[in-house]
């Protein structure tokens, strides 16, 4: 046991020194942030920018009513009046469209309006004829066919624009028709009564957590396989081994590259509770959601948990191979069920308590990160999140008691890569 | 006392046998000899001696009692496989490893600087290992083993690779642990080195014990029927098969090992009958030689 510690200890003492430790430090939350933020940021450049349309019509007056319509409603879009959205970054006042209005509806023009649209000249081009119209089939030429959004929002634009005209050719005044339009200002509420805040804004910030969360568990988990590695190719191995029992050595390893992994959750806690009051980079990123007691605890179980699974395997995968090249083709077969959280997480955001998030949440390999995704966005039952707990325990057990074998006879085998039976073999006469 | 004995240790790999019951034992303060050519199973024993790998079958005493983890912190290892942390400072790397022996983290410190003085490495304490020269990582391997002042010392290919200064600073050193009551096991394929320090060897082959005994028993065992010629002129005599059974030419001397039988005087006068004769010796086997006719004819 003293020799685990000493391990522990030196494995600790010796990575927490390093510049890369620092530099990580700073880099996990700055690339998960920032690979986040500059889709965003990009987005609202090229999105809020006035856009330049032209709305053909034979009757002028439909003409007017629709290029209005896009306009009023671009100030009334409960997405763009949000403020801190996913894609468009920072509230701000949409600003209106240049919209033209052109009783032509030619052929010849509209090669030269498609033609304007293509020299950008031009953003988009409604072909809103009276037979367009009547038989409710509009085209809308544009560059971006697919952004679906600004498509959706212009569709919707005319269909109200087509009401709105109904509406008046019926008598009804201008106020009982804006009464009539106004859209219903949903809020949404969870079931414990507490207003469920930006909706954005969470997924948001959970998708970040989770994305830290996967990064820590990774890049120690991997840091377990180059230790093993390091070990073996410098052949200090052998050294450690003739006064430490492998287990020991396997232990030790995993638990000070652990604490290191734990040494920067707290600064990044730290550094949190220090800038909370103030809004980082103007953001969606909302710190004080992230930096609260439930957060912290579940963030440091499923790193823990999600951490002593995949570092085992690490441990065993760092055993079996010689060199860092040949490490990495097994190391990516570990690393793929951490990756399918991540491909999965637009749904679970979505869907915190359908099936497939309850599924995932359950499976020993994906449920670290979506266990905590589903903590972050919606709590689930507490037996739910007990199973999920104890599975992923139990699992852990059964691997690292696995792996424990498979490093034993890895660890002073030198030469070619085993093979499968042989594996097998070790994990049976270990 | 015996430090350590081995009776009929077996292990193997799969099909293959690496260690064929072998039996030696190391009388304490003597210094002993594991001799074999390369893949002979010299490692694979010493690991089982030190717990790293568990015998088939067989058992294994350590200071008089049966194989118990406690007593790996009265043990130090070089291994043939040499290797230290890189990224880690020189004093750090011993302290720890000594730590990991048992010992105390002040006490380690102190020992440590000692025994770089020693050695004449104290400038580099604060180097990481990766800055040093091979033979200076050497020392510091050779140093991480006897910080913990073991009472069993087991060498894997020690002077392998140093030049012969620092290999004359070893060798005092373990003359010395000697001459303190330690024991000490050599493993080699080097067996010159073996002849000037061990006091009784153990010559193992394809797993099996070949040869063994103290030195003086098994030199004897292969008698005095070898002859040192120094000659100028004809070498035909060396094809006299009755009387020649093999032989060595070194350039400047050739050294014969006579034939079952053969007469060393029979020799002399063929020698002379053709060529000037400028010695004529009659000696000792080497060890190497020893070696060589031993592990030919198990192989044979």
């Amino acid at each position: 046991m003293r020799s685990m510690f000493l391990i522990a200890r030196r494995e600790y003492l010796e990575r927490i020194r390093t510049k890369a430790f620092l530099i990580m430090t700073i880099l996990i939350p700055a690339i998960m942030g920032g690979s986040l933020f500059l889709p965003a940021l990009f987005m609202k450049k090229t999105q809020s920018g006035a856009k330049h349309l032209v709305v053909v019509a034979s009757d002028r007056h439909i003409g007017d009513v629709i290029a209005q319509q896009i306009n009023r409603d671009r100030q009334d879009n409960p997405r763009e009046k949000e403020g801190p959205s996913m894609r468009r970054g920072a509230a701000a006042a949409p600003e209106s469209w240049n919209i033209d209005v052109d009783t032509n509806a030619s052929d010849a023009n509209r090669s030269i309006l498609s033609l304007k649209v293509q020299a950008k000249v031009l953003d988009g081009v409604v072909w809103a004829t009276v037979e367009n119209l009547a038989t409710k089939k509009v085209p809308f030429i544009t560059r971006n066919v697919s952004s679906l959004e600004e498509i959706y929002d212009v569709q919707r634009s005319i269909s109200r624009a087509l009401q709105r005209n109904t509406l008046a050719t019926k008598g009804l005044s201008e106020s009982d028709i804006e009464a009539f339009q106004k859209p219903v200002d949903l809020s949404a509420v969870t079931p414990d009564g507490k207003p469920a805040g930006n909706g954005t804004s969470t997924i948001f910030t959970a998708i970040f957590q989770i994305m830290v969360l996967y990064m820590s568990v990774l890049l120690y988990g991997v840091n377990v396989m180059n230790a093993v590695l390091e070990e073996k190719n410098s052949r200090v191995m052998e050294v450690v081994l003739s006064t430490v029992e492998p287990k020991f050595l396997m232990a030790g390893k995993i638990l000070g590259v652990g604490a290191v992994g734990l040494t920067q959750i707290a600064i990044w806690v730290a550094l949190g509770l220090f800038y909370s009051g103030s809004a980082v980079m103007g953001s969606g990123l909302d710190l004080k959601s992230i930096i609260n007691i439930r957060s912290i605890i579940f963030f440091v179980v499923f790193y823990l948990l999600g951490y002593l699974l995949y570092s085992a395997m690490y441990a065993a995968v760092g055993a079996m191979c010689n060199s860092q090249q040949e490490a990495q083709q097994l190391s990516q077969l570990v690393t793929l069920p951490m990756v399918v959280p991540l491909f999965l997480i637009g749904y679970i955001v979505q869907y915190p308590g359908a099936p497939l998030s309850i599924a995932v949440s359950m499976f020993p390999l994906t449920a670290p990160l979506t266990m905590y995704a589903r903590i972050v966005l919606q709590m689930p039952p507490w037996y739910e999140l007990a199973a999920s707990i104890g599975l992923l325990v139990a699992t852990i057990y059964g691997v690292v008691l696995l792996c424990g074998k498979i490093y034993r006879v890895g660890i002073l085998m030198y030469g070619k890569k085993p093979t499968l039976p042989e594996i097998v073999k070790w994990v049976k006469y270990a | 006392m015996q430090t350590i004995q081995l009776n009929n240790v077996r292990k193997s790999y799969d099909t293959f046998v690496a260690v064929d019951n072998i039996s030696f034992a190391i009388e304490q303060g003597t210094v002993f000899g594991l001799l074999g050519p390369n893949g002979a199973g010299k490692t694979s024993t010493i690991r089982m001696m030190i717990g790293i790998t568990q015998p088939d079958s067989g058992e294994i005493h350590v200071f008089g009692k049966p194989f118990e983890r406690k007593s790996l912190e009265r043990i130090g290892y070089l291994p043939e496989e040499r290797g230290l942390y890189k990224k880690m400072k020189v004093l750090d790397q011993l302290v720890f490893l000594a730590e990991l022996h048992g010992m105390g983290r002040a006490d380690a410190t102190a020992k440590a600087r000692e025994w770089c003085k020693r050695l004449e490495i104290a400038e580099k304490l604060d180097n990481k290992v990766e800055e040093l020269s091979k033979g200076m990582q050497q020392k510091i391997q050779f140093i991480a083993a006897l910080l913990h002042d073991p009472d069993f010392v087991i060498m894997d290919e020690p002077f392998f690779g140093l030049d012969p200064v620092n290999a004359g600073l070893l060798k005092d050193v373990l003359l010395d642990l000697k001459k303190q009551g330690k024991t000490i096991l050599f493993s080699t394929h080097r067996m010159d080195q073996v002849e000037k320090l061990c006091d009784s060897i153990c010559l193992i082959n394809r797993g099996r014990a070949v040869l063994q005994g103290s030195l003086s028993q098994v030199k004897s065992k292969f008698g005095k029927n070898n002859v040192q010629i120094e000659y100028v002129g004809d070498d035909n005599f060396l094809r006299e098969t009755q009387l020649v059974g093999s032989y060595n030419n070194y350039g400047n001397y050739v050294e014969v090992r006579l034939a079952p039988g053969a007469d060393s005087q029979e020799l002399l006068r063929a020698v002379a009958s053709r060529s000037r004769v400028n010695k004529f010796e009659l000696m000792e086997p080497s060890l190497e030689e020893i070696f060589k006719e031993v592990v030919g004819k198990t192989d044979a």
